[in-house]
């Protein structure tokens, strides 16, 4: 049989594919049949049973799971927006070309990304311990008279997580924004100057239309990963004090490795997360993705 | 063209590659699964004829290179001294990456393959691994090991349904510990700190916070504290049929009342991570210490404090029935697994080392772990006097305290309630709730993770 160049070419890119699809198939789509699997079956491990929905009809049940929720969904409500204008703001102003030591700059917001989140646990740990940076600062200014435990009270361990989170993420959307600007036709803006523009209106009107695309992807992203959001609570507060801090990953995780295992119901919490994650990304491309 | 096929047939070639590894990785030794740090025992002796002499090669899994496995490797050499041909392995792993092994290992079905033949847990965890995987952990009843040798309290944690699957390693006795110098800027001595009350504690601890400023004791969240004040009574979360039992347990409402009241007033410090928990003992920010006795060798890490520490029994849970002066928090205990190579090695290494050398046991009393097979306590070396202790006798004095702890329930559900009632108290302490409320909704938090 003789293959046109077309489908010839078709093949060949197909087979630069595959390393990568039977890769992903093997390690991330294999897991995830498995765990759903699981997921309708319980008992010890290596023993399990298929006992239907009962690990689903369980998850209803589960104040434990549903107050993880709630950090959760206050964790995305939060960070995914403050995240996002940050990053948006951080990249225009970085972007300016008159601007000097711009590389310093962005390195600086870059590097947080960079730091593993074990050693930056360590450091906001040690800046918010009862002796600590922040209280010495704040009592030497007379704002506080003792030592307060950040971490060790429920509503401020949680504002710390999600500062841990958006000084992480800011650098690594910052530059995907810094890229998509720089994509950006400077000649737009020389048209929009002369028709009298302001600086505003172009931010409005040009930059961030533009950024659109750019947006949908970073949304959608960190969406994902703060529903997902794991190694914050465990390195930083271990999910404590008491559940204050557990999202609904570090709930998961110890359901299957801490304590008596539960892999089935595990496995049943992590399908709902999955079609969660899942749903949201769907709403969002459609949303954002809306082609005039 | 040609280049683009190789290209490809290379990217091919590195795809399979990768997969051979995965799945050999597997099959292939279980040495090579530990994903710690191997720690080789400083023989370097020569494999022996495994085909006429039967496996001499013993694997363990345990953590902490200055305690547990250096206990290991004094009882490797004290074991070869008879033995030559005996080799050991051990590998490090964090006590937190053994439990998730275990569950791997498992789910997977291959534990043939991944799993050592002598694992370390802490005591709190014994139950709880044994009732979850019962066909990793080898029955011990019947192998030969004589355990009415340990103390009571120790030999019961590794106890389920009335079988013995671990032999006990060192003592979790509680101990207080106090700093000296503080005291007495606050006007007190160790001895006013001896066979006291918690409530007489708070009310002396107290002065010590306005004296000095110090809060008296710290502690990771309130997990360990609440173990130490509960263990104390021979309380537990469970009664003997293995019924939750929280919402109505005298012992445990006393023990969280105490608890909150001492927290409420300042003497006892919350740290989130075990770095801070230590940290500050170490630099003199809390002017004591209330734990297992494995904690002793934390606090020696200051040397600079030497002599100014003391130590002493832990307060008395007041109110309650069987109150004592003792309890226990940690320490942990050798369990053997069913993919044991060679049975009778390992248990004959144990009956010469854990369970019968006093040797073993005056060898790793510098490092402080403190023995809890009884005729160990007997030796000489147990009558120290320690100067960093202003010259106590703290090894004697524990071995006295181990005796004497309260035997408590046993149940695998214990860190789930545990936790759970942790939760209750800080649900009270910084959210206002009300303590029965809390103490109700954690029973059913247990008694819900408890059915499945």
């Amino acid at each position: 049989m003789k293959l046109t160049m077309r489908k010839k070419e078709n093949l060949v890119g197909w087979a630069f594919l595959a390393p990568a699809v039977v890769l992903i198939v093997i390690m991330n789509f294999v897991p995830i049949i498995q765990a759903m699997i699981m997921s309708f079956q319980s008992g010890r491990t290596g023993n399990m049973t298929f006992t239907g929905l009962t690990n689903f009809t369980r998850i209803i049940r589960d104040s434990r799971c549903i107050d993880a929720l709630k950090i959760t969904l206050e964790y995305v409500v939060v960070t995914v927006p403050l995240i996002l204008a940050l990053a948006v703001i951080m990249a225009v102003l970085l972007n300016d070309p008159k601007l000097k030591l711009k590389g310093i700059y962005r390195t600086c917001i870059f590097v947080p990304a960079a730091v593993s989140m074990v050693a930056s646990a360590v450091i906001f740990r040690s800046l918010f311990a009862a002796d600590g940076f922040v209280n010495s600062v704040l009592m030497n200014l007379g704002i506080l008279e003792n030592g307060y435990n950040f971490l060790g009270h429920p509503s401020s361990a949680r504002i710390i997580l999600m500062m841990v989170r958006v000084w992480k993420m800011l650098g690594y959307q910052m530059i995907f924004y810094l890229a998509a600007l720089q994509s950006i036709d400077s000649t737009i803006y020389e048209a929009a100057k002369i028709d009298g523009a302001t600086g505003l209106q172009q931010f409005f009107q040009i930059t961030l239309p533009m950024l659109k695309p750019t947006m949908v992807f970073t949304i959608v992203m960190s969406v994902n990963a703060a529903i997902q959001v794991y190694d914050e609570s465990v390195n930083l507060t271990n999910g404590g004090p008491g559940n204050a801090t557990m999202p609904i990953a570090h709930y998961i995780y110890g359901l299957a490795f801490n304590g008596v295992p539960n892999f089935g119901y595990a496995c049943a919490l992590s399908m709902v997360i999955l079609i969660v994650v899942g749903a949201m990304a769907m709403i969002q491309m459609k949303v954002g993705d809306r082609r005039e | 063209m040609k280049k683009k096929w190789i290209v490809l047939l290379l990217t091919m070639a590195m795809v399979l590659g990768a997969l051979a590894g995965c799945t050999g990785g597997g099959s292939s030794d279980g040495e090579k699964n530990g994903d710690g740090a191997k720690v080789e025992n400083d023989t370097g002796s020569e494999s022996v004829n495994n085909a006429s002499t039967g496996v001499q090669k013993m694997t363990v899994w345990c953590w902490d290179p200055t305690f547990n496995i250096n206990a290991m490797n004094v009882a490797a050499e004290i074991y070869k001294k008879d033995h030559p041909e005996f080799e050991l392995e051990v590998t490090e792993i964090s006590a937190g990456d053994i439990v998730q092994k275990l569950a791997t290992s498992t789910s997977a079905g291959n534990t043939a393959d991944v799993l050592p033949d002598v694992i370390l847990f802490d005591d709190s965890l014994v139950a709880q691994e044994v009732v979850s995987y019962p066909e990793v952990f080898m029955d011990l009843t019947d192998a030969g090991i004589d355990f009415s040798e340990f103390s009571e309290g120790k030999v019961a944690c590794s106890v389920v349904d009335g079988k013995n699957y671990g032999i006990p390693f060192d003592s979790g006795a509680a101990i207080a510990a106090y700093r000296t110098d503080v005291l007495k800027d606050a006007g007190y001595t160790i001895d006013d700190f001896t066979d006291i009350t918690w409530s007489e504690w708070i009310e002396k601890a107290k002065v010590v916070k306005e004296k000095t400023g110090k809060a008296l004791i710290n502690g990771q969240s309130s997990y360990n504290q609440v173990t130490v004040m509960l263990k104390s009574c021979g309380g537990s979360y469970f009664d003997e049929d293995g019924n939750i039992d929280i919402a109505g347990n005298k012992k445990i409402k006393r023990v969280c009342e105490l608890y909150l009241e001492m927290l409420e007033a300042g003497v006892y410090q919350e740290e989130v991570g075990w770095d801070t928990y230590i940290g500050n003992i170490n630099n003199g920010n809390v002017a004591g210490a209330m734990n297992g006795c494995w904690i002793m060798s934390s606090i020696q890490a200051a040397s600079d404090q030497s002599g100014l520490w003391a130590i002493t029994n832990v307060p008395s849970v007041d109110g309650v029935d069987d109150a004592t002066n003792y309890s226990s928090q940690g320490g942990s205990t050798w369990t053997i697994t069913n993919e044991c190579k060679n049975v009778d090695l390992v248990i004959d290494f144990f009956n010469s080392t854990f369970a019968g050398s006093k040797e073993l046991y005056d060898t790793i009393l510098s490092t402080c772990a403190i023995s809890t097979w009884i005729p160990a306590g007997e030796s000489e070396a147990y009558t120290e006097e320690v100067e960093f202790y202003g010259n106590q006798s703290v090894y004697a004095t524990i071995v006295d305290y181990t005796a004497k702890i309260p035997v408590s329930v046993i149940n695998a559900y214990d860190a789930s309630a545990r936790q759970a009632v942790c939760t209750a108290i800080t649900n009270v302490a910084f959210s206002g709730a009300d303590l029965d409320e809390e103490l109700v909704a954690a029973e059913e938090t247990v008694s819900f993770e408890m059915e499945q």
